[in-house]
């Protein structure tokens, strides 16, 4: 129940792109097309879980056992997600090359998606456990595959939209957002303490 | 003259947020009080000029296969450190910022400069380099934290401007108005600079 | 290929060894001042939601982190103990100070919490935070009944007072048994 709970307000109330403003960088770069947009997500998500396995192990069987979380972990866990991404990359190319055709160009990108990072982080201060973490994980991502995947719906209808030439493309983008941000607040009163 | 427009180039030509488009995610985040911004820009420029520094110097004994690796042990050394720092030293601040100093390993700002300059030119260009971009981004985070401060707040760096009666607009400090206001000043900025090239070509 | 190989990985090791040498030099320079810094604010909340205190000694053997307040004389001044709960986003965490004698709270501090800026993160201004101040124990401790929220930000200022009345009455039992008692 309190991991429905902490899916449910990750992915809607707790957004990461959204309030939380973590994964922008794709959000803006990557939501032109639907389909484009989508696989993004679900690469980012698959990673995300992952990595939310990998460095909880990092952090609580080789950083906290020599006490050196406070001054170690960011560089550790960037280290492990980008050879996490690595290795995902390489087992794609080798087992499901459909997979990897649809994914694989996004999977570099993802190593600088702060999302991952932020996510990992938030994880390790708020103390959760490996399966909470591995939850927040999942959730985290499919509410970044949402955010992008609304954005780039509301971006191939603007296509036909009469937008002012200066607002093209970012700035139009970021106004969308604040207005799907504003949106998303509407979800804070779903779950009550 | 060159060194000095490897410094100027990112205070405007290329400045990381309005020009370039780089680096978001803090920009959105700590933007919502002018003194958030001047912060995390000030933090950013310190691991910007620290990690040009290191990169540029070991250029030549970095091989190619593994930069990039190498590059994020770099900046995320420079990143814990400021980070200790803050902590140690300016805890107020410190907490207000949080989660978005380590956040700043991952702003491409500071690997897109390693890659594309500290590895091509020379230690002191380099420092200069992220000098430029580092100053380029914090104005810009100030800015909009005025903006939004004066507008969500009625404050500038926490000084009251208005009257009781005055009825702040929340939702600026809030996260709608971080993409709101980011939005418009993006695309005002470049309506102003389509315009003087307009006018040039008149 | 070998060769190359043995390269990368010794050029990479030597880059970790050398960043981890100044983190490990850097941390054990501010984590002193880190430390210093904590200690001072705890100290501080200690106080401050304990009116009639001057000194303080922790108290062991409890749930929750307590401090026994000591006046002028050396004599009991109240005791105050470190709460936590949900907040909207993350965790709140305050200093509540309490008269045992009157079962009366004498202050409520806002530690640290991650509620939204300018909103939620408002439970931190003295004007929410004093309304708590005489309250007594039993308290309903009522948002915009008993006491006002902050405006726009219910589900915070919920949290604090849900927090106040869950924990109180546990504090005030254990205080008795193992603080009270010297």
């Amino acid at each position: 129940m309190e991991l429905l709970l902490l899916f449910i307000s990750t992915v809607l109330i707790n957004n990461f792109v959204l309030s939380r403003f973590l994964g922008i960088c794709p959000f803006l770069g990557v939501s032109k097309k639907i389909e484009v947009a989508f696989s993004m997500g679900l690469a980012a998500t698959f990673v995300m879980t992952l990595s939310a396995i990998a460095t909880w192990l990092v952090q609580h069987y080789i950083l906290m056992p020599f006490g050196m979380e406070r001054f170690l972990q960011y560089g550790a866990f960037i280290l492990v997600i980008a050879s996490l991404v690595q290795f995902v990359e390489m087992f794609l190319k080798k087992t499901s090359p459909a997979l990897y055709q649809s994914l694989g160009i996004f999977l570099p990108l993802i190593t600088t998606n702060c999302a991952i990072l932020g996510f990992a982080l938030l994880s390790a201060l708020n103390g959760y456990g490996l399966v909470t973490s591995t939850v927040f994980g999942f959730a985290a991502g499919m509410g970044f595959t949402l955010a992008i995947s609304l954005m780039a719906g509301i971006r191939e209808n603007m296509e036909f939209g009469d937008v002012p030439e200066p607002f093209k493309g970012i700035p139009i983008t970021l106004i969308t957002a604040a207005i799907m941000s504003m949106a998303f607040m509407g979800f804070s009163g779903l779950i009550s303490m | 003259m060159k060194a000095i427009s490897a410094f100027i180039n990112g205070l405007w030509k290329e400045n990381p947020t309005f020009r370039l488009v780089l680096g978001m995610c803090p920009t959105l985040a700590v933007t919502n009080a002018a003194a958030n911004g001047v912060s995390m820009g000030l933090a950013t420029t310190f691991v910007l000029v620290g990690s040009n520094i290191m990169v540029s110097a070991l250029k030549k004994v970095i091989p190619d296969e593994v930069r990039i690796p190498a590059y994020v042990i770099i900046i995320a050394t420079f990143v814990t450190i400021a980070d200790l720092v803050l902590a140690a030293f300016f805890p107020e601040m410190y907490k207000v910022l949080g989660l978005f100093i380590p956040l700043i390993v991952v702003n491409c700002i500071i690997l897109a400069r390693a890659e594309a300059f500290a590895a091509k030119n020379g230690i002191g260009k380099s420092a200069l380099d992220g000098l430029g971009m580092g100053l380029g981004f914090t104005w810009a985070l100030t800015f909009l934290g005025i903006i939004r401060e004066i507008l969500g707040m009625g404050s500038v760096f926490g000084i009251k401007l208005f009257g009781e009666g005055f009825v702040s607009w929340i939702i600026f400090i809030l996260p709608p108005g971080a993409f709101l206001t980011l939005g418009l000043i993006l695309g005002l900025f470049n309506a102003m600079l389509s315009d003087k090239k307009k006018a040039k070509c008149n | 290929m070998k060769n190359l190989t043995a390269k990368l990985i010794i050029v990479l090791a030597l880059i970790s060894i050398g960043s981890g040498f100044f983190l490990a030099l850097t941390y054990t320079y501010t984590i002193s001042h880190i430390e210093a810094n904590a200690a001072t604010e705890q100290e501080a909340a200690i106080l401050e939601t304990l009116p009639g205190a001057v000194g303080f000694e922790e108290i062991s053997g409890t749930d929750f982190l307590m401090y026994k307040g000591l006046d002028a004389n050396g004599g009991e001044a109240g005791f105050a103990y470190v709460a936590e709960g949900g907040g909207f986003q993350g965790v709140i965490t305050l200093m509540v100070g309490v008269d045992p004698e009157q079962e009366m709270v004498t202050g409520i501090k806002i530690l640290s919490h991650s509620e939204t800026p300018g909103l939620g993160a408002r439970i931190g201004e003295a004007a929410f935070q004093d309304q708590f101040a005489q309250k007594p124990i039993n308290d309903s401790f009522e948002v915009n009944g008993d006491v006002d929220g902050v405006t726009g930000a219910t589900v915070s200022s919920k949290a604090v007072a849900v927090t106040l009345k869950q924990t109180l009455p546990q504090a005030l039992e254990q205080y008795r048994v193992s603080g009270g008692a010297k």
